[in-house]
C-alpha cells in the first residue's frame, strides 16, 4: 500500500515537487521566525540575564551617551550581595537597529576571563593581556565578517588585532568583541579616560537582584552622575523595545507561514483525491476498508508535508548555523541561532499539517459512493 | 442452502420525480460451483443486480446472504473486510491502478489479507500463471492490451480465493479473439478452481459458456434457461431476443 501511495506521488512529481518545494520556503521562513523569537527569549532569560546587574547612566539608552566615572565599581563593591563589578566601555558602529552591528566591549581581560563563559577555539589568553590592541571575537562576528586569528579589523576610529575567537555559552555573546579597557578608553573620538559605559555587576548566590539594584542606585546619588541599574536581561530588553515590538509581531508572520503550508498540502491532495476518486471505489470494491482509504490519503498528504518541512527545516539551520546572522541595536544584540528545539518544532509542524491537511480529501476517499464513482466513465 | 442467496430484494433510484425499480421483489439461488450468466435488455438491473451482491450497494428492501452472511446487514467496513475474503469483482473496464504494475495489481487484495510473504508471493504467482500472463507481470496496465488488461483484473478478482467471483460484461469491450479468450479463461477458473460466478453478458454466446442462463426484464426474471431440459429452448429464445 506505501508503493501505491509513493508512486501516486511519483506519478505527479511536478505537481509533488511545486508543493514541496512550496512547502520548504514556507517552512524556511517558519523557522527564521522562530530562530528570532528564541534569540529574544534566550536574551531576557536564563542565569546570566537574571542574576547580573547593568548599571548605566539614568536616561541614557545608546552607550555612546552613557559616561559613568569608572572608579564607580569601588562603591558598587561595597553594597551588600554584590560578588564582583567589573567596569566596561562599549563602542558600536550604529546606534540604531541593524543587522549588521558591531559591538565592542572593552574590560579588564583577567575579568572577562574569570567571569565571562568563553571558550577560545582560537588563540589564547596570554597573548590578549599582553598587547594593547589585541581583541577576542565572538564566533557569530568571525563568521558575519570572515575573520580569523592574526587579521587586522578595522571599523570606524577603531582597529584591533584579532588574537582570539571565542564562543560562548550565552549566545547573544557571540555578537560582541572584547578588548581591554583602556584601548577602548583612549580610542580617537571616544575620549573616556577614566569612564565607562557601565558597570556590570555579578551577585552573591543569595543577593535578590532587585533589591540590590536599588541599593546601588540610591549610594550612587550622591555621586557625578546619576545611575539606573537593571537586571541584565531587563536592560538589554528595554534597549532593544522597539525591535522586540517587531519581533513580536514577526510571530504572526510564522503562522501565516503554517497556514500557507495547510493550504498548500491540502489543495494538492484534493487536487490529487478528487482526480482519482474512482481509484478510492475500485480500492473499496476490492476490499480496502474506508479507514484504510483514509489513511492513504493522510499518508499521501504528510509525506508531501514532511518531506517539504524538513527540507524547508534543515535548510533553515544550515543558514542560521553558517550565517551567524544577529540583529542589534544601542549595543545589545539577538543572534538568530539553530536549535535543537528549532529543528523538533519545525518537523512536528510539519507532520501535524500534513495530516490537518489530508482530513478533508481523506474523508472524501473514505466515503466514496462506491457505485456512482464506478458508473463514471 | 445455496451459496447466493436472495429473498424479495427491492431496489429503486430516483430521477427527478420518476421513480426507477429495475429490482422488484427478486428470489434467486445460486449453488457453490455454479457458473450463472445473466442477460436482459439495457437498463433492466443487471448491474445493479451484481452490485447488491457483492455489497457495494444496498437494497431497499430484502435480503442477500452469501456462504451464510447475511451482506446486507454488515456495515460498511464490515463489508469491506467481508468482500476482501469473499468476493472477486470483474469489471467491464478492468479498473487497474494504473501507477501500479501487473504484479502490483494482483498483489492489492492479499495485501488486505493474513499471510506471509511468501504466501502472498506464490498466490500471485499462480493467479498471474492462471491467466497466463506470468511473462508480463513487470508491465504497468498502459503498457497491456486491453485483453491482457481483463486478464489481469480476472487474476486480480480470483487472488484472494473468493467463494464467489462477479463479473459486469467482462468481454463487453473485447474482440471477438480475445473475448473468446477471456470466456475459455473464465470457464477453467469455474472448473479448475471451483469458483462460482455471476456474470452479466449481452452476448448469448457468451452467456451459453454457463451452466445455467438467466434473463433479468422488468424486475423479474423472465426465464431461467438451462435448469431443466424442456425448458431450455424457451429460455434461449429469451436470450436471442434479449440478448
Ligand atoms: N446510481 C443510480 N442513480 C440513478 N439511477 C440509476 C443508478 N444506478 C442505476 N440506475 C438506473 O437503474 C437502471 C438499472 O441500471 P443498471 O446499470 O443496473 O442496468 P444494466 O442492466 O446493467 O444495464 P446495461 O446493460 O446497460 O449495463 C437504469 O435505468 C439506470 O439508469
Ligand atoms: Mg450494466
Amino acid at each position: 500500500m506505501t508503493t501505491y501511495v509513493l508512486k501516486t506521488l511519483w506519478r505527479h512529481r511536478t505537481r509533488t515537487l511545486l508543493t514541496v518545494t512550496g512547502a520548504a520556503v514556507a517552512m524556511f521562513v517558519f523557522c527564521f521566525v522562530g530562530s528570532v523569537q528564541e534569540g529574544l527569549h534566550r536574551l531576557t532569560t536564563g542565569a546570566d540575564a537574571d542574576r547580573s546587574l547593568i548599571v548605566f547612566q539614568e536616561s541614557r539608552f545608546c552607550p555612546t551617551s552613557s559616561r559613568l566615572p569608572e572608579d564607580y565599581s569601588r562603591k558598587i563593591k561595597e553594597v551588600a550581595g554584590v560578588r564582583e563589578v567589573m567596569p566596561i566601555q562599549v563602542w558600536t558602529n550604529n546606534c540604531r537597529a541593524s543587522l549588521d552591528i558591531v559591538v565592542f566591549q572593552g574590560a579588564d581581560p583577567e575579568q572577562i576571563r574569570r567571569t565571562r563563559p568563553l571558550t577560545l577555539t582560537e588563540g589564547d589568553w596570554q597573548t590578549f593581556s599582553s598587547q594593547r590592541d589585541a581583541a577576542i571575537v565572538g564566533r557569530n562576528v568571525a563568521q558575519r565578517r570572515g575573520l580569523k586569528k592574526g587579521d587586522q579589523f578595522s571599523i570606524g576610529e577603531i582597529s584591533v588585532n584579532v588574537t582570539g575567537i571565542f564562543e560562548s555559552s550565552v549566545p547573544s555573546e557571540e555578537n560582541l568583541i572584547y578588548t581591554s579597557l583602556a584601548f577602548l578608553q583612549y580610542t580617537r573620538g571616544l575620549d573616556a579616560a577614566g569612564l565607562v559605559t557601565q558597570h556590570e555587576v555579578r551577585l552573591t548566590d543569595d543577593a535578590d537582584p532587585d533589591r540590590v539594584a536599588s541599593e546601588i542606585d540610591a549610594v550612587l546619588r550622591s555621586g557625578p552622575v546619576a545611575t539606573r541599574t537593571r537586571r541584565k536581561g531587563a536592560f538589554q530588553a528595554s534597549t532593544l523595545s522597539d525591535l522586540v515590538d517587531l519581533i513580536g509581531f514577526a510571530h504572526w508572520l510564522g503562522y501565516a507561514c503554517v497556514g500557507l503550508v495547510l493550504s498548500l498540502v491540502a489543495t494538492t491532495t484534493v487536487m490529487s483525491v478528487q482526480d482519482r476518486i474512482k481509484e478510492y471505489a475500485v480500492l473499496q470494491t476490492i476490499g480496502v476498508r474506508p479507514l484504510r482509504a483514509m489513511r492513504l490519503v493522510l499518508a499521501e498528504s504528510t509525506i508531501l508535508c514532511v518531506a517539504g518541512g524538513i527540507s524547508g527545516t534543515l535548510l533553515a539551520l544550515a543558514a542560521l548555523e553558517i550565517g551567524g546572522f544577529a540583529i542589534g541595536a544601542e549595543g545589545a544584540t539577538i543572534s538568530f541561532q539553530p536549535s535543537l528545539a528549532l529543528a523538533v518544532t519545525g518537523t512536528l509542524v510539519s507532520v501535524f499539517v500534513g495530516l490537518a491537511a489530508g482530513i478533508a480529501p481523506a474523508v472524501q476517499a473514505a466515503s466514496v459512493p462506491i457505485v456512482n464513482a464506478l458508473r463514471q466513465a | 442452502m445455496a451459496l447466493v442467496e436472495l429473498r424479495g430484494v427491492c431496489k429503486s433510484f430516483r430521477k427527478g420525480d420518476e421513480t426507477i425499480t429495475p429490482l422488484d421483489h427478486i428470489d434467486l439461488d445460486i449453488d457453490a460451483g455454479e457458473f450463472v450468466s445473466l442477460m436482459g435488455p439495457s437498463g433492466t438491473g443487471k448491474s445493479t443486480l451484481l452490485n447488491l451482491v457483492s455489497g457495494i450497494d444496498r437494497p431497499d428492501a430484502g435480503t442477500i446472504t452469501v456462504a451464510g452472511t447475511e451482506v446486507t446487514k454488515l456495515s460498511r467496513s464490515k463489508l469491506a473486510d467481508w468482500r476482501a475474503a469473499n468476493l472477486g469483482y470483474i469489471f467491464q473496464t478492468h479498473n487497474l491502478i494504473p501507477v501500479l504494475t501487473a504484479y502490483e495489481n494482483v498483489e492489492l487484495p492479499t495485501l488486505l489479507l493474513k499471510l506471509t510473504s511468501t504466501e502472498r508471493r506464490q498466490r500471485v504467482e499462480l493467479a498471474l500463471e492462471a491467466v497466463g500472463l506470468s511473462d508480463r507481470a513487470d508491465h504497468y496496465p498502459r503498457q497491456l492490451s486491453g485483453g491482457q488488461e481483463q486478464r489481469v483484473g480476472i487474476a486480480r478478482a480470483i487472488v484472494a480465493h473468493p467463494q464467489v467471483v462477479v463479473a459486469d460484461e467482462p468481454t463487453g469491450s473485447l474482440d471477438t479473439e480475445t473475448s473468446e479468450q477471456v470466456q475459455t479463461l473464465l470457464q477453467r477458473l469455474n472448473k479448475e478452481l471451483d469458483i462460482t460466478m455471476l456474470m452479466v453478458t449481452h452476448d448469448s454466446d457468451v452467456a451459453a459458456i454457463a451452466s445455467r442462463q438467466l434473463v433479468l426484464d422488468r424486475g423479474k426474471f423472465l426465464e431461467q434457461s438451462g435448469t431443466t431440459p424442456t425448458r431450455k429452448a424457451e429460455g434461449d429464445e429469451m436470450i436471442k431476443q434479449f440478448g
